[in-house]
Formats: structure tokens, C-alpha cells, sequence
């Protein structure tokens, strides 16, 4: 354990995950020195709100980087899978714990594909999930003929879904359940990751592909469960998102990957595979979470908010880059 | 003889025909009769409108109409679209409609009407995203004798005889009403208040011209009846806005203090931080959202924060679920509604008649204040959408 | 232990044959392992030796021909299904998850768990006592990408004999490892010869195959040549019977390049990075100047900070008595360094690219008017090299990708060749390529130093180094730990020098 703590490349994973995490106390800090409003409970929740959908995508694609892959498609597949299974809700009568299920189902499918393309069809990520991200994006608009589809509200009768994310009690006690649910999976993924054979096996794809399939070890399948993994969270930040926003726009998902993609990177996971840190992933996706809720605090438009993640994403894969190459 | 040699001409030139078309014109030799049959139908009737004058619906066969929203996302232009087809129906021509996927994708929308064109519709009815970018394909469309149609906010600013009328929102009348009725609702907070108070006006965009108006005839009617009470107003904010309204006072320094926000790209969870910044302001008194996708984050930015129809009055524009429910709970103190109903049949009205060459003028689709008391009356009800 | 004779054949491959497209790469080779016995598997490269071995190990499907293992008949359809059945194999390209532990590597795919999780702690344990078992010192909780190539090495051949197995194959295990790790190598081997393991051992090194196998089955151009006892047969036997023919390797006895022959090249006190400490020399016009070492002996790394792709932390460099700076290999080809990398397809070739414009890359502006190349005269000159090289190739406008590695190494030539460099840094020019093409690109090399060109020629071949070098530098550990003449050297002393530590 020793060799592994004063292990260069450790360390420097490490070191830009406490760069991130120092990141996000100062971004913190700061906004709430220049506005104390920013400490209130409210606000905090906001943060919440404005974390789980990129929390939930940033889960599930850092399996995907992990491998050395990229998913475009999640950002486009979470308005599909939510305005899909939103429009048989609302339009079709579809009971609302189905819907959810089916939500998280499409997510899942998608990612289903993605690996298949990747790990069958030797397509390459970058293209396969570009195909699937405009695939997506085209059948959520053809399925709810291009309307936004507007999720039960929490007044009617199927409207307890929401709580699932945050509880609004009518005493005005606000729980963000999203928040533990997010941390929840971030835990659990964060075992699957480090501590089970899939996520060995996806860490060691990524690391070296063909040596992994020498090994004896089926490589297609594990590299297929990292996209089911990323489609998936894709589909339950689906249901986040309707449930904290309640309206989906057809193409409200693009770019978002965007957002996932910076939070694992700003979090220390390599885009070249074989490493991935779920702790790292969630700083990165609270750097920015707290970038979008606090910009406007401080009286700066949200297009700031682009700008600041922008930097702070080359600042902290510099700082890391400068500490490898130190070491030699 | 002269028979055989005529067959042989006729099956010669059917060859050559079916050469030509790719075969896609097997049937042209029997369908000349009845097009024939059809053409002289078409101007007896043709003529008969002319006499009868009222006749309309019967001679648009085949006529159709194109329009391009501005979006299809916003449940409004289900409705839009909705009353184009209850009176293309009723006039008896085709109607198609499209739309950019958001109303930011102005490229799209330029894309959309050239498409339009190509298809050489009897008319085309457009509700422009930006004129400037449209510019171009509104000269096509004018060279190939296509009248266009304004519809929603229109085409403003629309080069000379291009646009041959339009059935639009007076947006700018439409924010004016907003700032009215929401005026009465703060007027006594307003003139009790010693210091500062603050109104929020949360607008999706800074390109999109109905939305501007909408912004714009809200502030400069709200700075207007502030100042006839004798109080002052100042504006901060998005540029554009404070730019191109009439408030002169640019800054925190006014009794009431506009302060104007437009997120940085149409997302959700942008408009929601706006409002929950709007919120945590400690002079805030009041927030009106400029459409619906304004209206439905001011709502979303108060879920945690809880301020809305208690300390702080929310206003809205459009409706929809969300905003609907909000004005029910007493969450917004009311909204504007447009008559997209209305707008979608007057639209196809005006088309049919321009492009029968009859004159055509603007018609106002008007808009409506509707609060949780009037939701339900008959007049209002229709327009409200989920 | 069931069948403690030995001599007992415990693997028979008959009639091996397996067609790519295009290519017939095995025709009906036999194959024979006896239980305890190390058996060396000979032939050029391109031979079908690692093929042969693929289709043992399931990597491959045979398309004819019979693989009987402990008696009974076995298709195996992809590794883990051999690796069951008790074969396991070391690969000659290093196949290592860079990203994990040592431990981990050594245990992936079969994991020790702890119900759904995975134990690490227990595989490192485990790992520990194999590392112990096999006199090896490593860390196993070490990140793989932290350790040497050499002990990466190790832990391949670690891994492979941690699993149950009964035949282990060993695909050029040496070529990135030290003498004193070769030692352990064998030590190792003869451990497993003495438990009844049945061992293939690939290697282009005569003198290995001489010192730790039993017999030898050589293989040429895909076919069976013949299965010797290794005691009973000589070096010329297996090289005869490798390429058909009798291959002339012996050293050159004396320096060719004249006394008075000006200095063309003096570099002074080089330091970069930790691989390069204080490197000094002086290359005359007409030389083949040897680099001799070990594997990370700092030979590479010295040609790249010279030739300007490393960072230099100081030293000076004289081209003709003049000194120059050289921060860019920009400045180095301008200076007329010209450098063939070892990694050929990596750094020396745009592989998907034609004869032609890989000849020109170097040169291009000479090739150009205005914006626009001039193709005409890029084909004419390539032609004209393709014919002084002889290179094999059916034309200018042939792509690179399908030449043969000495034909490529012609190409990368013939490009520094046309961009006139006086000085050529050879890194081990002829890797992976056959017999035959070697004995062709030193004659070129000859030839070249004849014309007054100054070659730098760096090589791990000790053959290669005796037979081309005018003079030789050795290094170990990143310094210059000798310099011999060609007149007094010989592998004993050269060996020593390479070995000469702090």
C-alpha cells in the first residue's frame, strides 16, 4: 500500500483530484463571501437541482472514458428517454412507475447500441455515439411529433415521483433526496469501478485493449456494459431532469454531455483509458454546478459560468500534466 | 396506313416519354381527360367565386399553405398549429407547418423557409426568428410571386411588399398589458416602500424580436405608470434590454429598480438559476417572465426558495402546465395569454386570400390577462394550452 | 503428479495450416512438446513461429491439421479456453494494463473475490509468494507503467506461470531484459523444466537457444523444416536451416575509413533527462560509428537529444568544427542530421502514404512550386533512389504499408538520402527485418559510409555491431562506459563495457 501512495502516477491523479476539490471549496467560498445568500439552505438545494442530471451522466460516461472510449449521445439520449417515456405518461396513460422503469429502459438500449457499435461493429466511439446522439435526438422529437412534453406536476395524482429528487413538503421543508440518491450511486458505481470484476475489466480495457482480450477475459462484453452503464444513468438523469424541471424540450439535451464530459475530466480521469475516479467525477460536476447556481449571484451572466468551467478545466489538467512530467 | 403510322409515331414517342420521365409518367396519356375536365371545372368555379363572392371555400383545391414557427417545442405552437388546420380544413386546402428545433437556431429557421420555397406553396406563413437572416429568402420568395403570410410576432421590419399581411400579437401592447395588471397588484408596495424595491424580467432570449417586445413593452410601460405615481426607475441588467428600452437611468439608483436577466443559452436550468438569483435579492418585489420557457423557470427557480405569491409577485406570458398549475396555486399572480388558436386561423385565413390575390390587412389576434378567477371562462379557457 | 517420465509427448501439432488473405502463413507445420524438455521454435521473421503459436493458444482457428494435448484432440477458440487447459504464453509484444497494479495484472480474469468484491489485498499476497518462489523483486502493488521494461518482462512471465499450467510458451522473452535478468529467466525456466512443464522458447539468439534448450524446430516461410537435438547440432545447422542457405556473418577485422579522415561530428558533454548523463564522441566522414548497450542503456536517447527531439539539458554539438545549436529537429536536419528510428512505422514512415511522398517528406520545399508539390519531379527522384537502393517495389506510387520492412527501411533512406544528409543515425536498422533484407541494407550502409557519408549506427545485435562498426561506443546506465576500435573488439569486452555500472 506504501509503494502504491508514493507511486508517481497515483499521486498525480491524486493531486489533481485535491486541485479539484480545493477548486470547488475556494468557487464556493468565494461566491458566498461576495453574496452571503449563497450559504442559505435554498440555495444549496439549488446547487442540488442544478447537479443531478450531469451528475447522474458524469457516473456513467466516466465508465466509458475509463475504456478509452467517449459517449456523445447521453445528452441527447436523456431528452429522448425522457420525452419518450414523459409522452406515454401524460398523453398514452402509461402508469408513472412504468414510465420511469421505460425512462431508464431507452437510456440503457441506447447505451446497448453504443457498445455494440463500439465493441461489435469496431466503429469508433467518437463515431458511433455521434451517430446515436443524433439518432436520439431526431426519435424523441418524431415521437412526441417535436412538442416539449410536460411531466405530471407534483399536485397531481401521480406527481410523488418528484419527491424522489426533492421533497417539498407543504410546511416548506425542502429534503434534496436527489442529493443522496446521487451520492448513493456515486458510491455504489465507485465500488463497481474499483472493487468488482466489471469495472477491473473495464479499467484493464481501457489500460490495453488487445493484452485485456489476451488475458483471457471477454472484452466485447465488458466494453458493451460501460456504454449500457453511461446510457443508463443517462436515462435515470432522464428522470431527474423531468422531475426537478418537469419540462423537456426535443433537443434540450445537447451539449449537456459537454457538461458530464468537463466534470470527469476537471475530476482526474484520463481521456486516454485506464483510469476513471467516480470521487473526482462528482468534485468536477459540483465545480460546475456551483459555476451555473453562483455566477448570477455575483451579477455576472450564466455565460460566465462557460468560461469559468472552461478555465478551470484547463487549469486543472495543466496543474496535472506539470506534475507528471516532473516526475519524469 | 395513316393508322399504323400513327401508332408507330405514338409508341415511339411513349417510349421516348417513358425515357425521359423515368418511367414516372406511365399513366399521363390517361390522365390528360380528366386534369382537362378538372382545369375547366376549376375556372367555372373560379368564376362563380369572382360572381358569388362568398363562396371561398370551394375553390382552393389543391391550394397549400406553409408555414414557418418559429419552433415546435412550446406547447403554444401545438396550438398554432392546431387552429391552421381547423381552417385549412374548413377552407378545404393542404397546410404544412415547420419549425426550428429551438427558437435560438436561427440558420435553421433560414433553411426552413428556403425549403419552403423550393416546394412553391400558394402561400407562405412565416413567424421570423431574426428578419435580418431571413432577408434573402423573403426576396425569393417575393421574385417567385409567393405572398407571405406574418403570423405570432410577424416578420417586423419586413423589406417593402414582401409581406402581405400579418396575423401577429401585438407583443409589444401584449408586455404593456403584463406591466398594467401587474402594476395594479404592486402599485401599494410601490408608493409605501421607503427605499428601493426591485422588479425581475426574465427573458429567454435577447434575439428573438417577440421576445424582446414582450420585454420591452413590459419595462417601458411599468417605468411609465411608476413615474406618473412620482416615484423614480432605474434599469440593470442584459445589455440589449437596457439599451433599447426608454428608461433613461441606467443603474441601481431608482425608487424602482428594473433589473433585467437572459440566461446564456435556452436551458433550464440556466432560467431557473436567474430566477433564484432574482429571488435572493432582498428588494425584490415582483418577477415577470417574458414567454414560457421564462415563466416556467421562474417557477422551477422558486421550488426551494418558496418567495413566489407571498413576498414576491410572479407574473407570466403564455401558459402551459407548469404556469398553468402556478397561477391556480396562487404561485404567479397571473399571466398573458396570447390566442395562438386564433393566430393559427387567421393565419391560414389571410394566406388563402393573398394568394387568391385578394387584398389582405394586419389583423391583432389580441392577447388576454388571465388570473386563477378567469381561467375557466369561455373566452379564456380555449387559449390556454398544457 | 501423473506422468513423472520423462520424454512423455504431452502436445503434437500436425499439419498446421492457416491462410490470411493473401497471405498462406502456416503450410502443414508439425510441432512436437515432450514433458520437461525446453524447445526452441526457430525461423526469420515472418517465419510463422508466432502464428503457429496463436493457433495453439486459440488466438487463431486452424484451417487444417490436428493439435493432440495430453492425448486428446483440442480446438481451442480464443485464450482463456487454453489458458484453462493449462496453456499459457508470454508474448513477445509487451501486453501489460499500464494502468494497474502489478498484482492486478497478474490476476485479471481471474480475480481472487471476496463474494461480489474483489480482493486485492489477497492477490498481492499471492503475487508476493510467486514473486518470492521466483527470486524476483518487485513490488506488487507497484503501478505496471512505473516499473523498467524489463521487469514488466518479469511479470509477464510471472503471470503466465502463476496459472495451473502445463505448457508455457515463451515468444522473444529476453529481448528487453539485462544479462542478470536473462540469468534469472533461465533459472526460472530450468525450474519449470525440472516440475515436467512442457516449454516453447522463441528466440532470434543463437547462443540462448545453445545454453537452456533441449531441441530445436526450425521453421521457414511458413513450412516445417526440421526438429534437431540441440546438443547434437550447430549454429550453421540452425541458420541453414532457417534461410536455406549459409549466411555469411563473420566480424570486420578492420576499420575502413582512413587515419586522417576530418571530424564531422563532435558532440561534447551531452546531458538530457536521466538516460543521457555526459555523453561525448567524435564521428568521422566515412564511419559506421556502433552504439552498443543493453536495452535502456541510453543509446536511443542520446541519437534523440542529439537530433533535437528531447529536450537537452547541455552539451555542445560541432558539425565540421563549427559549433551548432540544435533545439528542434528542425535545426538537426538543417544541420544535415538525418535519423531512422527503430520504430519505424511509428516515426520514420507515413505507412498509408506512397514510395513517393514518403521519399520527398523531409525535403518537400525542393518538391514544391508555390503552394502546389511538384509531382513530376517528386516521382523522378524517387524512382531515381528506388533504383540506387533497389528497392523492391513495384512503383513510386506503391503505398508503404504494403512493402516488406527492409524495402521500408530503403524508403526512410532513400528520404534522408534526397533531403542530403551527411550524417544518418541508424536505430537499430534492421528489427524485424528477415535475414536475407539485413545482409542488403548493410550492404547499403557499406556503401553509404563508402560515398562519405558518417553513419551513427545503434544496435542491440552484437553480430551487427562486430560486423558493421568502424569503431564502437558502449553505454550502460545513460553514460559512455567505452570506446573501442573495431581492431580490438570483441563481444567479451564490449559485453563488459555494457555492463560497467556505478
Amino acid at each position: 500500500m506504501e509503494g502504491l501512495k508514493n507511486n508517481p502516477i497515483v499521486k498525480a491523479i491524486g493531486t489533481q483530484r485535491l486541485v479539484a476539490f480545493i477548486a470547488l471549496i475556494v468557487i464556493y467560498l468565494a461566491f458566498g463571501l461576495l453574496n452571503n445568500k449563497f450559504f442559505s439552505y435554498a440555495t444549496i438545494v439549488n446547487i442540488f437541482d442544478a447537479s443531478y442530471y450531469i451528475g447522474f451522466m458524469a457516473i456513467g460516461i466516466t465508465f466509458v472514458i475509463a475504456t478509452g472510449g467517449i459517449d456523445l449521445s447521453i445528452g441527447t439520449v436523456l431528452s429522448c428517454s425522457a420525452l419518450m417515456a414523459g409522452y406515454l405518461n401524460v398523453s398514452k396513460g402509461l402508469p408513472i412507475v412504468p414510465t420511469i422503469l421505460l425512462c431508464v429502459a431507452i437510456g440503457a438500449l441506447f447505451g446497448l447500441m453504443n457498445g455494440w457499435m463500439v465493441s461489435k461493429m469496431k466503429l469508433p466511439p467518437f463515431i458511433a455515439t455521434l451517430g446515436s446522439m443524433m439518432l436520439s435526438k431526431g426519435l424523441g422529437a418524431i415521437v412526441t411529433m417535436s412538442q416539449s412534453v410536460t411531466w405530471k406536476s407534483s399536485t397531481s395524482e401521480e406527481g410523488w415521483y418528484r419527491n424522489i429528487f426533492r421533497i417539498n413538503s407543504q410546511s416548506g421543508v425542502i429534503v434534496p433526496t436527489g442529493f443522496i440518491l446521487l451520492i448513493a450511486s456515486a458510491i455504489v458505481m465507485a465500488i463497481v469501478l474499483n472493487k468488482t470484476r466489471p469495472g477491473r475489466y473495464i479499467l484493464a480495457l481501457g489500460s490495453n485493449l488487445e493484452a485485456t482480450r489476451l488475458s483471457g477475459v471477454d472484452v466485447d462484453k465488458w466494453q458493451t456494459l460501460a456504454y449500457v452503464f453511461s446510457g443508463l444513468f443517462a436515462g435515470i438523469a432522464g428522470v431527474s431532469y423531468a422531475s426537478i424541471y418537469q419540462v423537456i424540450l426535443p433537443g434540450a439535451g445537447s451539449g449537456f454531455e459537454m457538461d458530464a464530459i468537463a466534470g470527469v475530466v476537471i475530476g482526474g480521469t484520463s481521456m486516454s483509458g485506464g483510469n476513471g475516479t467516480i470521487a473526482g467525477t462528482m468534485i468536477g460536476v459540483f465545480i460546475i454546478s456551483v459555476l451555473k447556481t453562483g455566477l448570477p449571484f455575483i451579477g455576472l451572466n450564466t455565460a460566465w459560468q462557460q468560461v469559468a468551467t472552461g478555465l478551470v478545466l484547463i487549469i486543472a489538467v495543466f496543474i496535472d500534466v506539470c506534475n507528471r512530467r516532473r516526475k519524469g | 396506313m395513316k393508322r399504323k403510322v400513327l401508332r408507330a409515331i405514338l409508341c415511339i414517342s411513349m417510349a421516348g416519354m417513358l425515357l425521359a420521365g423515368c418511367g414516372n409518367n406511365q399513366s399521363a396519356p390517361a390522365a390528360t381527360e380528366p386534369a382537362e375536365d378538372a382545369n375547366t371545372e376549376a375556372e367555372e368555379l373560379g368564376t362563380d367565386a369572382q360572381e358569388g363572392a362568398s363562396t371561398e371555400s370551394t375553390s382552393n383545391e389543391g391550394m397549400m399553405v406553409y408555414l414557418v414557427s418559429k419552433g415546435f417545442q412550446h406547447q403554444y405552437w401545438q396550438a398554432v398549429w392546431q387552429g391552421a388546420q381547423e381552417k385549412a380544413k374548413e377552407l378545404g386546402v393542404e397546410v404544412q407547418m415547420q419549425g426550428p428545433d429551438t427558437e435560438s437556431d436561427i440558420a435553421q429557421q433560414v433553411q426552413m423557409l428556403n425549403t419552403a420555397i423550393q416546394l412553391q406553396p400558394d402561400a407562405i406563413g412565416l413567424a421570423a426568428l431574426d428578419v435580418s437572416a431571413l432577408n434573402d429568402g423573403i426576396a425569393q420568395a417575393q421574385s417567385a410571386g409567393i405572398p407571405i403570410i406574418g403570423f405570432d410576432s410577424g416578420v417586423p421590419e419586413a423589406p417593402e411588399g414582401a409581406v402581405y399581411a400579418n396575423a401577429a400579437t401585438d407583443n409589444y401592447a401584449a408586455g404593456a398589458l403584463a406591466a398594467e395588471e401587474t402594476y395594479k397588484i404592486i402599485k401599494d408596495r410601490i408608493l409605501s416602500t421607503q427605499g428601493s424595491v426591485r422588479i425581475g424580467v426574465m427573458n429567454q432570449d435577447a434575439t428573438a424580436e417577440s421576445i424582446i417586445n414582450r420585454g420591452l413593452g413590459f419595462i417601458d410601460k411599468m417605468a411609465e405608470l411608476v413615474i406618473a405615481d412620482g416615484k423614480t426607475v432605474s434599469i440593470v441588467g442584459n445589455e440589449k434590454y437596457v439599451n433599447d428600452s426608454q428608461v433613461t437611468d441606467k443603474g441601481e439608483g431608482g425608487n424602482v429598480i428594473l433589473d433585467i436577466a437572459v440566461p446564456s443559452k435556452v436551458e433550464a436550468a440556466l432560467s431557473s438559476t436567474d430566477a433564484q438569483t432574482l429571488l435572493n435579492k432582498e428588494d425584490i418585489l415582483c418577477i415577470y417572465g417574458s414567454n414560457q420557457f421564462s415563466g416556467e423557470g421562474l417557477v422551477n427557480g422558486d421550488a426551494n426558495i418558496g418567495k413566489l405569491g407571498k413576498d414576491v409577485v410572479g407574473v407570466a406570458f403564455d401558459s402551459g402546465t407548469v404556469i398553468k398549475d402556478a397561477v391556480k396555486a396562487g404561485k404567479l399572480a397571473g399571466a398573458v395569454t396570447q390566442s395562438p388558436l386564433d393566430i393559427g386561423r387567421k393565419t391560414v385565413e389571410l394566406a388563402v386570400k393573398a394568394a387568391k390575390g385578394e387584398s389582405v390587412a394586419d389583423v391583432d389576434t389580441g392577447c388576454q390577462w388571465f388570473t386563477a378567477e378567469n381561467m375557466e371562462d369561455p373566452s379564456i379557457a380555449p387559449n390556454l394550452y398544457d | 503428479m501423473e506422468g513423472e517420465k520423462v520424454g512423455n509427448v504431452i502436445l503434437k501439432m500436425k499439419g498446421i495450416d492457416k491462410s490470411f488473405p493473401g497471405v498462406h502463413a502456416l503450410k502443414g507445420v508439425d510441432l512436437e512438446i515432450k514433458k520437461g524438455e525446453v524447445h526452441a521454435l526457430m525461423g526469420e521473421n515472418g517465419a510463422g513461429k508466432s502464428t503457429l503459436m496463436k493457433v495453439l493458444t486459440g488466438i487463431y482457428s486452424k484451417d487444417k491439421g490436428s493439435i493432440l494435448y495430453e492425448g486428446r484432440e483440442v480446438a481451442f477458440t480464443n485464450p482463456k479456453e487454453a489458458q484453462e487447459a493449462g496453456i499459457s504464453i508470454v508474448h513477445q509484444e509487451l501486453n501489460m494494463m499500464n494502468h494497474l497494479s502489478v498484482a492486478q495484472n497478474i490476476f485479471i480474469g481471474r480475480e481472487m473475490m471476496n463474494g461480489k468484491i474483489i480482493n486485492d489485498g489477497k492477490m498481492e499476497e499471492e503475487s508476493r509468494k510467486l514473486f518470492q518462489k521466483l527470486n524476483i523483486d518487485i513490488d506488487p502493488g507497484e503501478i505496471m507503467g512505473n516499473l523498467t521494461v524489463g521487469r514488466q518482462q518479469m511479470c509477464e512471465i510471472a503471470k503466465a506461470i502463476s496459472r495451473e499450467c502445463k505448457i508455457i510458451v515463451f515468444d522473444e522473452p529476453t529481448a528487453a531484459l539485462t544479462e542478470t535478468e536473462i540469468e534469472g529467466l533461465f533459472k526460472i525456466i530450468r525450474d519449470l523444466r525440472k516440475k515436467q512443464m512442457g516449454i516453447v522458447y522463441i528466440s532470434h539468439r543463437m547462443d540462448e537457444i545453445k545454453k537452456i534448450t533441449d531441441r530445436v524446430t526450425i521453421m521457414r516461410d511458413g513450412e516445417y523444416v526440421a526438429t534437431l537435438i540441440t546438443e547434437n547440432s550447430t549454429k550453421d545447422d540452425i541458420i541453414k536451416g532457417m534461410v536455406g542457405r549459409v549466411i555469411y556473418e563473420d566480424p570486420k577485422e578492420k576499420s575502413n575509413v582512413p587515419t586522417d579522415a576530418p571530424v564531422v561530428l563532435k558532440v561534447e558533454n551531452l546531458r538530457a533527462g536521466k538516460m543521457v548523463k555526459d555523453v561525448s564522441f567524435e564521428l568521422h566522414k566515412g564511419e559506421i560509428l556502433g552504439f552498443s548497450g543493453l536495452m535502456g542503456a541510453g543509446r536511443t536517447e542520446t541519437a534523440r537529444a542529439l537530433f533535437g527531439a528531447d529536450k537537452k539539458d547541455g552539451g555542445n554539438i560541432y558539425i565540421n568544427g563549427k559549433k551548432v545549436e540544435i533545439k528542434t529537429t528542425k535545426d538537426a536536419v538543417k544541420a544535415g542530421i538525418g535519423y531512422l528510428s527503430e520504430d519505424r512505422k511509428r516515426y520514420g514512415l507515413v505507412v498509408e502514404k506512397t514510395v513517393a511522398q514518403n521519399s520527398t517528406m523531409a525535403n518537400l520545399e525542393a518538391f514544391s512550386k508555390g503552394f502546389f508539390i511538384d509531382k513530376g519531379k517528386e516521382a523522378k527522384t524517387a524512382l531515381e533512389y528506388v533504383k540506387k537502393l533497389k528497392t523492391k517495389t513495384p512503383g513510386v506510387d506503391q503505398l508503404v504499408v504494403n512493402l516488406s520492412g527492409g524495402n521500408q527501411q530503403k524508403v526512410v533512406i532513400a528520404k534522408w538520402l534526397i533531403r542530403n544528409c551527411d550524417i544518418l543515425i541508424f536505430d537499430e536498422p534492421t528489427r524485424g527485418i528477415d535475414v536475407g533484407a539485413k545482409s542488403e541494407i548493410y550492404h547499403l550502409m557499406s556503401e553509404l559510409a563508402a560515398q562519405g557519408k558518417s553513419i551513427i549506427m545503434i544496435s542491440s545485435e552484437m553480430t551487427e555491431i562486430l560486423r558493421m562498426s568502424d569503431r564502437i561506443i558502449v553505454m550502460c546506465e545513460g553514460r559512455k562506459t567505452g570506446e573501442i576500435t573495431i581492431e580490438e573488439a570483441t563481444q567479451e569486452n564490449i559485453m563488459y563495457a555494457a555492463t560497467k555500472r556505478d
